[in-house]
């Protein structure tokens, strides 16, 4: 017992001492401070077994055949040094210990008072120098982490991530109209009010198809930095500046309609809602990653005083795309707009109270905000929460959507729309025939539809155009729909578009239809479209800004 | 101030409909940051009981029907206040009665523990009346695994029964 007490009283004075001597060791190559070592690592591992809240790092094997090599089991850092062998006699130093670790693991929680900020962090460290059983001679190997290694873990992620993971076979192709998204954003704990982590721009990934894999890893100059937010579906690569970033530290991955995180062997480590994942350099399980949750890519390193080694913490996102695209929602907000100043008269369906104040949105003369959810607020009632510290990033306080305030404005939609402006005017005499329409194959596209040649007379464009007139209150709702699907962020795959937005409930879209009926109305509805090419206030035109496709609320 | 008009619009909503079993009113009418409710136990919770029906068990038929007329709920005076920054920052629940709850603490204080008034749970768009009548709930339905009294959490799961009793004691004893 006197080993135990001997271990948690020399913890309060040794630990910034502790620290101190962590850093210069792994910098300066002086590497023999048996004293230093012993101390940190003793009082280290007395308090790791009662951390039970983390099975994976506290098996009592790891415990017991601690096998020190903190270079080699750190390759971020082994850069900086350049001999790894005296990890070696630490190991047999250390093992000489253990005993004395497990018994002083028995004495009550006396350090229990100490905060949890330091305890995470002190314990992240453990981890760190407590590699798992095997790892020496894996862990020399990983040291050259650049060269293709033999280790089975490596070797099987780097099978697995060419574009197709024959590996995640179990994926079912099915839910492909469904395109899975997910967002990084920056994530600032200001709950528990430590440093802060990395800035970095915000990150979007639509996945191309439901095997992609979206790899997370150290930002190197070799890769560039690639589009951080791209329109078309992409599995790129994300990358942070950060030293304790590894260079291939974690994955992203779709499987069964759910997203997923895996820690691929980090070094310092993958936290999802503070849980590591995995031992240093250990290939995790899969995690389901939900809405919101936190991921944290490694600790501080020094402090994290210099940018460079902060931590990364993410907000992650994932499947909000629905909120961006079309649905009832926001095209009742679209009607809001339209029926501003208007008052409580307006004829409208939708939301007209600013949550905050519970006041209505729809006088005139007042400053409005509109968020990327297309919520509507009162500039007033909500600008403490646009000017927070979290800026540019805001949170919608409605439906916890997040949006970045700072992000490019988007006139994506403009060439769009020109390019359906265009054929427009030749398709007013051609298409307005719906029997021509139902036999176009039933996937619906928006241009392979502009394209069938001027085939109908005359005298069935003027039957139809009373149809038409008919239907054109029916058409402006129809029409939106058509600039935002094609203006959506996947032109290749429209079909899909149109079989996602026919799912979403949309007014004016029968899900139940068959998709030649809205071809019908598609063409229809491009009969009265050359009005709008010279008339700036017709509905058409209208419509641009309020085309919801997520970017439209930013400003 | 913005905050409170929205919150004389809420109290006006609630005083006007209020939810089932909930009323409020303010604790001091110059002051609407500090709230006075009274909720009354959810039936077929250990909070309905009222002070006379245990009575009931010992009277003839005939006069527990007449007795269950005069019968009322067991009432909870709770104590809500809304800090000068709502909607921005959650309100505060707190039982003024004693109650035998997992999520109320046993002290003074008798703090409520919500899920949805923890800081980073907290929604600006919530309302009083959507707190109120979770707080309801949570008297039907305690949540153990998110309590602040351990040992009641603990007698709630394993021992229902002797909970249900003492919880029913306690609304005998200090409800109104």
């Amino acid at each position: 017992m006197s080993t135990s007490v001997t271990a948690s009283t020399s913890l309060p004075d040794s630990r910034p001492s502790r620290l101190r001597r962590f850093s210069l060791r792994t910098y300066t190559q002086n590497l023999s401070l048996p004293s230093g070592q012993r101390s940190y690592r003793h009082s280290l591992s007395s308090r790791i077994p009662w951390r039970s809240s983390n099975p994976d790092s506290i098996s009592p094997t790891a415990n017991s055949t601690t096998s020190p090599c903190p270079e080699s089991d750190h390759p971020t850092l082994s850069r900086y040094t350049s001999a790894p062998a005296p990890s070696y006699g630490f190991g047999t130093e250390l093992n000489s210990q253990v005993s004395s670790t497990e018994s002083a693991a028995s004495t009550p929680f006396n350090d229990l008072a100490q905060t949890s900020n330091s305890m995470a962090r002190l314990r992240s460290i453990s981890a760190v120098h407590r590699p798992p059983p095997r790892t020496l001679e894996r862990a020399t190997t990983n040291s050259q982490e650049s060269t293709p290694s033999p280790e089975p873990g490596l070797a099987q992620n780097n099978a697995t991530e060419p574009t197709s993971t024959p590996a995640d076979g179990q994926v079912t192709p099915s839910k492909s109209e469904t395109k899975a998204t997910i967002r990084f954003f920056p994530y600032q704990d200001s709950l528990q009010s430590s440093r802060p982590s990395l800035p970095f721009v915000p990150v979007a990934r639509t996945l191309p198809s439901e095997s992609c894999v979206i790899r997370v890893g150290r930002y190197s100059e070799r890769d560039g930095l690639p589009l951080p937010n791209p329109t078309e579906p992409s599995d790129a690569p994300v990358g942070f500046k950060s030293k304790v970033v590894s260079r291939k530290h974690c994955e992203f991955l779709y499987v069964n309609g759910q997203w997923h995180i895996k820690d691929v062997g980090s070094s310092s480590g993958t936290f999802l809602n503070h849980m590591r994942l995995s031992q240093p350099n250990m290939v995790s399980r899969l995690y389901t990653i939900k809405d919101g949750d936190i991921v944290q890519l490694g600790i501080d390193f020094r402090g994290g005083e210099e940018m460079i080694f902060r931590c990364v913490r993410i907000r992650v996102e994932c499947n909000r795309s629905w909120q961006q695209q079309p649905n009832e929602f926001n095209k009742n907000t679209e009607s809001l707009i339209q029926n501003l100043g208007k008052g409580e008269m307006a004829d409208y369906s939708g939301c007209r109270e600013c949550s905050i104040c519970l006041g209505s949105v729809l006088r005139p003369y007042q400053c409005l905000f509109m968020a990327a959810c297309a919520h509507v607020w009162h500039y007033k009632c909500i600008s403490r929460l646009l000017h927070s510290p979290d800026y540019p990033m805001f949170q919608c306080p409605n439906c916890r959507a997040f949006t970045d305030l700072s992000a490019e404005v988007d006139d994506s939609n403009d060439p769009e729309e020109k390019r359906e402006k265009e054929p427009a005017e030749d398709r007013a005499s051609n298409d307005s025939s719906e029997q021509a329409d139902t036999m176009v194959p039933s996937v619906v596209e928006t241009n392979s539809v502009q394209g069938p040649p001027d085939q109908l007379g005359d005298l069935a464009e003027e039957e139809n155009l009373a149809n038409d007139v008919e239907n054109l209150h029916l058409q402006d709702d129809q029409q939106t729909d058509d600039t935002r699907s094609s203006a959506s962020p996947a032109p290749n795959s429209s079909s899909d578009d149109l079989a996602r937005s026919a799912t979403t409930n949309i007014p004016g879209w029968q899900p139940t239809q068959p998709l030649s009926v809205p071809a019908g109305r598609q063409s229809q509805l491009r009969s009265d479209t050359p009005t709008s090419d010279d008339n700036p206030l017709t509905p058409r035109n209208d419509s641009g800004p309020l085309a919801f496709d997520g970017r439209a609320g930013m400003p | 101030m913005g905050s409170i008009k929205r919150i004389s619009k809420e109290l006006t909503e609630l005083t006007e409909s209020p939810p089932e079993g909930i009323s409020v009113e303010l604790a001091d009418e110059s002051n609407v940051y500090e709230w006075k409710v009274i909720i009354e136990g959810p039936e077929g919770s250990p909070y309905y009981e009222s002070p006379y029906s245990h009575l009931t068990v010992h009277v003839q038929r005939t006069t527990f029907l007449t007795l269950l007329q005069t019968t009322q709920n067991g009432k909870f005076l709770v104590k809500l206040s809304l800090p000068t920054e709502y909607p921005f920052k959650p309100p505060t629940v707190s039982f003024a009665t004693k109650i035998y709850h997992p999520n109320v603490t046993n002290d003074e204080k008798g703090s409520m523990c919500l899920g949805m008034l923890r800081p980073d749970e907290w929604k600006p768009s919530s309302k009083i009346a959507a707190v109120l009548q979770f707080a309801r709930q949570l008297l039907s339905e305690p949540m153990p695994d998110d309590a602040v009294e351990g040992r009641i959490a603990e007698q709630y799961k394993n021992d229902r029964g002797r909970y249900e009793e003492v919880a029913r004691e306690w609304t005998r004893k200090h409800a109104c």
